[in-house]
């Protein structure tokens, strides 16, 4: 026995190709908008997976430092560092701002971390280029999604940093990449304002009376100093000693500490649950949209084929073929355009991934989950055609 | 006793009910040798398609009895079960066109018969081939419908309702395209399949230029048929 | 069986092949996306075979330019301001007079005590002649009491005489003992007077406020007419000479750090000239806040133009380590509590703790145990790595490398 579907489509290939590749557009799409959503649960992952800690804690009843302004003192550290199951702690402070170079104004997430140790939390695990940081100052290391080159020298606010190490799917949660600086740098960057703000502030505080005070001489600098620098710090990263439960860890921090405390799971679910929450629901109506798209366009493409072909499944039918192989040669043609769509579909999104601007992970289960979609689309829109097919009278062919 | 060939008694076909029915055939009587060639002639609208598709098992007769190559296949209810099955096997169709299947090429439009009924493809394409041969368009075998001449495509349906060897061909205005020279061709070849297969096989048209090679006719006016004997002119 | 003669290659079977190879390509396509991209593809790396150099350590701080000496030049009393000598920028000598506060009534004051001063002394005179008459009278009485003494001896006077001389001649004692006491309370009253009158000069002299040592003014604080408090500034100074960088190490990366040792001053008015200076000393005191050593760096040659509170850039060079191995910066990961790197193994990798030395600024640190030399460090990867990961070596992993600073 011979293929039906195969001839058919062999016969009309460019037809059928034309049409595959306009449905694998397509589906295209629809795995790509699956591939926005998988990269933006995955760029909260790397975002925790990046900051390497087990715990993360910040100011109390809030959900920070990502989902939430969070801030705390910054020797608060040292007591987290003697509380039992801690193995190393960690000051960052994190704040989303416009990074200048000579050429371009990228929006970065300016990391603050503690550079004076190695491979404390929330530095930057591992490099695509240069080195890590070695002065304590003034030293940037970067993403390569901010476009900077090494050697290069970028404006963070007040200063000039130099761009000494790169690092990959370094990004915050919304998908901006990562610039690390050390922490003293950053926190002074998170507060000192321009010149004309610490003018404005200095000027204010010498008209206040009750500071600004004849008799006690010192008083007015020593307010000023104090006004002008910054221990705040966003969040405290903590790595645990082996053997210890996260939660275990982290109910003492939060009962005695006055401080709030996220284990790994915890984090995964603010941010995945709550920051993505309303993004995931977007583009699921997407993709059901698409796949009713898909569906319909099949099932045009497939019905218009087969009523291109009445005449001959009537001469079929009276020459004795089944009913059940006329069914099958248009489940066939209609499978076969699935599958060619979906294999052009995928390929198109692998190609034009990387050129998004979001992260884009297409993931293969996510492939094949979509095969099977596709598979089951198809078939179910073969079906008004099928029924088309069936109700042919094979009578029609004898005439007059 | 049971013969080969075809033999039709008191077939009737009424359509609708009551007041509004029509009698498309009232009680028609036929009988068709094996290797015999019968014309059936009548104006439009007498009845012929509605006996060729009764006899073709596309619709169902209102009464009467059909024997088709020996096996009855309707005697006031339809005595056998699959219906396709025998319009593949039992029953040979030639039209008024070819209506070969454009996306088969032509070794495979005459093999698809026998491969529907289970035959192995080599098999069925050697038959087909042989047909082919037989109807001096083997030299197309691997061509595409489209690209045969009209003639060519006509022999290629006859060799495509040969395919399966059936006790019976039904034949629609297979000559309606044709030139006379083409007709004769086609009639010719007729006459020498169903004596070579030992095929009955019934000629519907209203063409003059081949009414005159039939040795029997059976002419059909309003649902009813009159045996007459042909003039039976050669074909050569 | 015949088949036809003449088999030409027709166009369906061209296309057939045609059309297999087409959907063979797609698949090869599809095949190749998922193997290269994804997460079944094996994680690309750089690799760098462990080499034996020096490594040149350096500790690197920012500071302020601060001076040695500064003096807050002031009076130690309340007062008001009368005059300021000398504006910021002058350049003044030790003694110089820089300012001067009111003297209200200091002058009148020294005026009352000069007449004071005067008045005791004529007091004491009078004192003083006092004493001479007593002293007369002291003599007279002596030698009238001997002459007495003589007659009575011959018996010419009574003893009653005798007695009434005796007793005018100690009268004539006392009353010396009366005129010298009268004359030294006289002296000492003048003493007083006298220091009275000196301290009050120095009062004087402390409203004018003069330079300590030569200097710079750097600020003034005060115009005359404004009402300073004791140990508030009129004036600040400097001695310019002095004028030395206050940096701050972190204390995590301040090991070695030590009086004398050289370093590179990079100062923000003028960072493409970089100062020659010293570790001039090492405080004692570190800033346990912000976790920071703090040095005071001198410079070799002080530069034109140096302002204080400028920031700078310090570099201190530590003595260069022996020739060891070295590894970049970037290879050093931590597993556990282990400091290590990643080493090549074919397409696998294997975690090898090592112990570290010192750091240089450029990114290399010293390997003192754990490796051998021409091992194959992984240095730059593209994701983390695990110790199932499967690596495939390339040259570089980016192509955006500007210029390489270290």
């Amino acid at each position: 026995m011979i293929s039906l579907a195969g001839r058919d489509i062999l016969h009309s290939w460019g037809k059928f190709v034309l049409t595959g590749v306009g449905l694998g557009l397509l589906i295209g799409v629809t795995l790509t908008m699956a591939g926005v959503y998988r990269g933006m649960v995955d760029d909260a992952r790397m975002l925790l997976n990046n900051s390497r800690a087990d715990l993360w804690v910040v100011q109390q009843d809030t959900q920070g430092p990502y989902a939430e302004a969070s801030g705390i003192r910054d020797d608060v550290v040292r007591t987290i560092l003697g509380m039992p199951g801690v193995a190393r702690a960690a000051n960052v402070t994190y704040l989303t701002m416009q990074v200048r170079s000579e050429a371009t104004d990228v929006r970065a997430m300016v990391v603050g971390f503690e550079t004076g140790q190695p491979g404390l939390p929330g530095a930057p695990g591992y490099l695509v280029a240069g080195r890590y940081i070695t002065r304590s100052h003034y030293e940037a290391v970067a993403d390569v999604k901010t476009g900077f080159a090494l050697g290069e020298r970028v404006r963070i606010r007040r200063h000039d940093y130099t761009v000494v190490g790169l690092t990959r799917r370094m990004v915050s949660s919304g998908g901006d990449p990562m610039v690390f600086i050390p922490l003293k740098d950053a926190q002074e960057a998170q507060f000192l304002k321009d010149n004309d703000a610490i003018l404005n502030d200095r000027a204010r505080t010498a008209a206040n009376p009750s500071l600004n005070r004849p008799g006690v001489p010192g008083l007015l600098e020593a307010i000023q100093a104090s006004q002008a620098s910054n221990h705040n710090v966003n969040a405290v990263l903590v790595q645990l000693q082996p053997g210890f439960e996260a939660e275990a860890v982290a109910e003492p921090i939060r009962r005695w500490k006055h401080l709030a405390a996220f284990t790994r799971v915890q984090m995964e679910e603010i941010l995945v649950a709550k920051l993505i929450a309303t993004s995931a629901k977007q583009i699921a109506m997407f993709l059901v949209i698409l796949a009713i798209v898909s569906a319909a366009i099949v099932a045009f493409i497939i019905y218009t084929m087969t009523l291109g072909k009445i005449r001959e499944i009537a001469v079929l039918k009276l020459i004795g073929t089944r009913n059940r192989t006329i069914a099958g040669m248009i489940l066939q043609q209609a499978l076969g355009l699935g599958l060619i769509g979906f294999i052009v579909g995928k390929v198109a999104a692998t190609f034009w991934a990387p050129i998004f601007p979001k992260y884009v992970l297409l993931e293969p289960a996510d492939a094949a989950r979509g095969l099977l979609a596709v598979m089951v689309i198809c078939a179910l829109a073969s079906t008004l055609a099928i029924r088309a097919a069936l109700k042919v009278d094979p009578a029609a062919a004898i005439g007059g | 006793m049971v013969e080969p060939g075809i033999r039709i008694e008191g077939l009737s076909k009424r359509y609708g009910e009551g007041s509004a029915a029509v009698d498309a055939l009232k009680d028609v009587n036929m009988v068709v040798a094996p290797g015999e060639v019968v014309g059936l002639i009548g104006p439009s609208g007498s009845g012929k398609s509605t006996l060729l598709k009764c006899l073709g098992a596309v619709i169902e007769p209102t009464a009467g009895r059909m024997v088709l190559g020996g096996e009855t296949i309707y005697d006031n209810g339809w005595k056998i079960p699959d219906l396709r099955a025998l319009r593949r096997d039992r029953i040979g169709f030639v039209f008024q066109a070819p209506y070969l299947i454009p996306f088969l090429d032509v070794t495979d439009n005459v093999a698809l018969l026998p491969m529907l009924a289970g035959r192995p493809n080599a098999e069925a394409r050697a038959r087909a081939l042989e047909l082919l041969n037989a109807l001096d368009v083997g030299h197309r075998a691997l061509a595409q419908p489209s690209e045969l001449s009209g003639g060519e495509q006509q022999r290629v349906s006859i060799a495509r309702a040969l395919a399966n060897r059936p006790p019976v061909i039904l034949a629609d205005e297979p000559t309606a395209p044709l030139d006379s020279e083409r007709a004769l061709a086609v009639v010719r070849i007729l006459n020498q399949m169903a004596v070579q297969h030992q095929t009955a096989i019934i000629v519907v048209t209203h063409d003059e230029k081949i009414i005159p090679t039939f040795k029997r006719i059976y002419h059909i006016r309003d649902g009813r048929t009159v045996e007459e004997a042909g003039q039976g002119l050669s074909v050569q | 069986m015949n088949k036809p003669s003449r088999l030409k290659l027709s166009a369906p079977v061209l296309r057939r092949w045609g059309l297999g190879l087409l959907l063979a390509l797609l698949v090869a396509a599809l095949v190749f996306v998922v193997m290269r991209s994804g997460p079944l593809a094996p994680i690309r790396v750089t690799v760098q075979r462990a080499e034996s150099t020096a490594v040149s350590p350096a500790l690197f701080g920012i500071g302020t330019v601060e001076a040695r000496r500064a003096y807050m030049i002031g009076p130690t009393t309340a007062g008001r301001v009368l005059r300021v000598v000398v504006d910021v920028g002058d350049r003044v000598k030790a003694g110089q007079l820089l300012a001067e506060m009111d003297p209200l009534d200091i002058d009148e004051r020294a005026a009352a005590l000069d007449a004071s001063i005067a008045r005791a002394g004529s007091a004491a005179l009078a004192v003083q002649a006092q004493l001479e008459d007593a002293l007369a009278k002291k003599e007279l009485a002596a030698i009238n009491a001997r002459r007495y003494r003589d007659l009575a001896e011959q018996n010419f006077i009574s003893t009653g005489a005798l007695e009434a001389k005796l007793q005018e001649q100690t009268s004539a004692d006392a009353g010396v003992s009366g005129a010298n006491a009268n004359l030294a309370a006289a002296r000492e009253d003048m003493k007083r007077l006298a220091a009275e009158r000196a301290g009050l000069q120095q009062q004087r002299d402390n409203v004018r406020l003069m330079s300590p040592a030569d200097g710079v003014v750097i600020s003034r604080d005060a115009e005359p007419g404004s009402t300073v408090v004791a140990g508030q500034a009129v004036l600040k100074l400097i001695e310019p000479a002095t004028l030395w960088v206050k940096v701050r190490f972190d204390q995590g990366r301040s090991a070695g750090l030590a009086e004398g040792l050289r370093a590179d001053i990079m100062l923000r008015s003028n960072p493409a000239l970089p100062q020659a200076g010293q570790v001039a000393r090492l405080e004692v005191v570190s800033d346990s806040v912000t976790e920071e050593r703090i040095a005071q760096i001198s410079f070799d040659r002080l530069p034109v133009g140096l302002s204080l509170g400028e920031l700078a850039e310090v570099t201190v060079s530590l003595p260069a380590t022996a020739p060891g191995l070295v590894v970049s910066n970037a290879s050093v990961k931590r597993r556990g509590d282990k400091a290590g790197v990643w080493l090549a193994n074919g397409s696998d990798v294997r975690f090898a703790p090592l112990r570290l030395g010192q750091t240089g600024l450029d990114g290399s640190v010293q390997v003192l145990d754990g490796l051998q030399a021409g091992d194959p460090v992984v240095v730059f990867s593209e994701k983390e790595l695990t110790a199932d990961s499967r690596i495939k070596i390339v040259d570089a992993l980016t192509d955006t490398v500007a210029s390489q600073k270290p």
